[in-house]
């Protein structure tokens, strides 16, 4: 039989996570098999509600759940911020092509996240810490606008401890519980020690934020076809068919949503 | 990427058999064979209505239908890909539409250059699309040569010919009394063989008065584009490409009063919107048409849009059918139909823009 593409599997919600005011983290059990790839997303959907895509955030070696962290901005996620433990939604994917990270191994890896970009930035370490001795130097630079919406800060804070990983965070607004330094994540990047020239650096984060990192990494000398974006856009079907989501020769949904800069940079609308 | 699809290309010499042994089928023979498809497909046969030619329904015992002398005013997407199809319900496997093939009579080139846009879209393996799939891969195509050209008509500049060449699987050459027959797949030859004595030989003469046609029309068709001043095939590329920065795109967009007429229209415009209906707790999908030019297309839930203005929606309509399609497929996205000429309120037509972007 013809597979539906439309189609989504059903998942139970098991457990709803309060992280910020405006997001919270779903734990969803799939009741059919439903396996990802970091950097591949989910079209997640609210029946009778509505459906939008999202990252996962848990790591993707477990196998029979998944987290997908998410910020309320509009009808859809108004729903999904309603939703309590036990409740029904839908899942249709993995969708996309998620990071290469067999092109990482033996080098050099920067990771910088800003706000709710540090939920599929999260899935992405679990995967490189898994895959850690296989890597070079491994670099961590996380920001975000104020402490209180710091994503997975006391996670962050214990990785922070760890001495495999060159850990940084910053806020664009302190507040007395801060210790770190304040500004926008590009201002802590400059004591990064890497080799630049074969450096791959992943960008995830809001449009503004993602712009600036990429034009501090090719100041600091990192390679365009080296910086892996994390790009946003409208993606309806999630597999190149309902046109939404063109960004030149390609559509964000099937080709991407990770892209290298390289890829990319010529064309129009890319940061919005 | 498999692409499937009904149509085998003939071997060549077979083909070249046919062609010198093309057959002929009288009108009232032809409604005969019409009405003998009817149990198998639904027979979509194009009729005079309000001035033009539109599609409708074959009925039983039905002869009342007219091979246009161009294409219709409706794209013939619409028998394979709905404007509005219930797609998924509840978290079922089902794919829900499961409704008899279609069979489109009289179909031009202009239209199976649309299909070779849309098979590119919606079939693939992993995620092909599987109503417009089904409907492709169990339908039947009965086309037609052009024995006339529209006001808009302007296939000759995207290098298409005003007769069928390839893509179908009977091709009807209108003559007098009824038409000369070849056939394209085997689909096609194996129900003309089964119909046989519905069939006679062509005559030579026949064959003669059909190649006069085709000559005449494509002639008609140059003069016409040519008047439009339109680049040629192999330039379209370049020039939207070279103009892409230049405000020619605020001028021309002027007129526009983002309606989507020019994408409903459009026999290659494919793009939709899976929207879930809002009711208590059911998930029932949806697949709509939906189009660029509305200010929303490429908005997403944070509030960024990429295309903000209407000048850059307008231009990236000509993009995705001038840049994108001959990128990824080697084929300009544009059928040369002219059909949203027809149907743009603002007169925008599409052949003054690309003459616009040549100087």
């Amino acid at each position: 039989m013809m597979k539906n593409p439309y189609r989504s599997i059903e998942a139970e919600v098991m457990k709803v996570t309060t992280e910020t005011p405006s997001i919270k983290t779903f734990l969803l059990k799939p009741k059919e098999e439903l396996t990802f790839k970091p950097g591949q997303f989910m079209e997640f959907s609210v029946p009778g509600s509505g459906e939008a895509p999202f990252t996962p955030s848990s790591d993707s070696q477990i196998k029979d759940t998944m987290e997908i962290t998410i910020v309320k901005v509009g009808k859809v996620t108004d729903a999904i911020h309603e939703l309590k433990p036990g409740d029904t939604v839908g899942l249709r994917g993995p969708l996309g092509k998620g990071y290469p990270l067999t092109k990482f191994i033996g080098q050099d890896v920067l990771v910088i996240g800003g706000g709710v970009g540090l939920a599929p930035v999260r899935t992405l370490m679990y995967s490189l810490f898994h895959m850690r001795d296989n890597l070079s130097k491994l670099v961590y630079r996380g920001g975000c606008r104020n402490p209180k919406e710091f994503l997975f800060r006391k996670e962050l804070e214990k990785w922070m401890k760890r001495d495999d990983v060159d850990m940084k965070l910053t806020v664009d607004e302190g507040d007395k519980s801060w210790k770190g330094p304040v500004g926008v994540v590009t201002t802590i990047m400059d004591d990064i020690d890497v080799n630049f020239d074969l450096a791959k650096a992943i960008v995830c984060g809001p449009p503004i934020m993602m712009k600036f990192a990429t034009f501090k990494l090719q100041e600091l000398g990192v390679k365009d076809s080296n910086i892996y974006l994390s790009m946003e856009k409208n993606m309806s079907c999630g597999f190149g068919k309902c046109g939404h989501c063109r960004i030149g020769p390609y559509y964000c949904c099937k080709d991407g949503p990770v892209f290298t800069y390289d890829m990319i940079r010529e064309y129009p609308g890319i940061w919005e | 990427m498999t692409v499937f699809c009904s149509f085998k290309p003939l071997d060549k010499a077979v083909s070249r058999l046919y062609f010198f042994a093309m057959l002929f089928i009288k009108r009232g023979n032809f409604d005969q064979f019409l009405e003998s498809l009817r149990g198998e497909y639904r027979v979509y046969v194009p009729r005079s209505m309000g001035g033009g030619i539109g599609y409708s329904l074959l009925g039983k015992s039905d002869t009342n239908y007219e091979i246009g002398e161009i294409r219709s005013f409706d794209p013939l997407k619409s028998f394979y890909f709905l404007g509005r199809e219930k797609v998924a319900e509840d978290f079922k496997p089902d794919i829900l539409r499961d409704d008899k093939p279609p069979c489109i009579v009289g179909a031009k080139a202009c239209d199976l250059k649309g299909f070779k846009i849309l098979d590119f879209v919606f079939i693939d393996d992993e995620f092909g699309d599987p109503t417009y799939m089904k409907a492709r891969e169990k339908g039947l195509i009965i086309s037609a040569d052009c024995t006339g050209y529209g006001e808009t008509c302007f296939c000759t500049a995207v290098d298409i010919n005003p007769w069928p060449e390839s893509d179908f699987d009977i091709n009807l050459s209108p003559v007098d009394d009824g038409f000369v027959v070849n056939t394209g797949s085997d689909k096609g030859s194996d129900l003309v063989e089964s119909n046989k004595n519905l069939f006679t030989e062509a005559t030579k003469a026949q064959v003669g008065v059909i190649k006069q046609n085709r000559s005449t029309v494509k002639s008609d068709v140059m003069k016409s584009a040519k008047e439009k001043r339109i680049p040629v095939a192999d330039r379209l590329k370049r020039v939207v490409k070279k103009h892409y920065e230049t405000d020619i795109w605020k001028d021309v967009s002027e007129d526009c009063v983002e309606c989507g007429a020019c994408n409903t229209i459009c026999p290659t415009c494919h793009c939709y919107l899976l929207y879930d209906q809002k009711s208590d707790g059911r998930l029932a999908r949806y697949r709509i048409w939906d189009s660029c030019m509305i200010h929303d297309f490429a908005r997403v839930a944070g509030g960024e849009n990429p295309r903000d203005r209407l000048w850059m929606r307008f231009r990236n309509r000509f993009d995705k059918k001038f840049n994108y399609f001959p990128e990824v497929l080697k084929e300009i996205g544009c059928t040369g139909c002219g059909r949203c000429v027809a149907a743009c309120p603002g007169k925008i037509d599409i052949r003054e823009v690309l003459a616009r972007l040549e100087v």
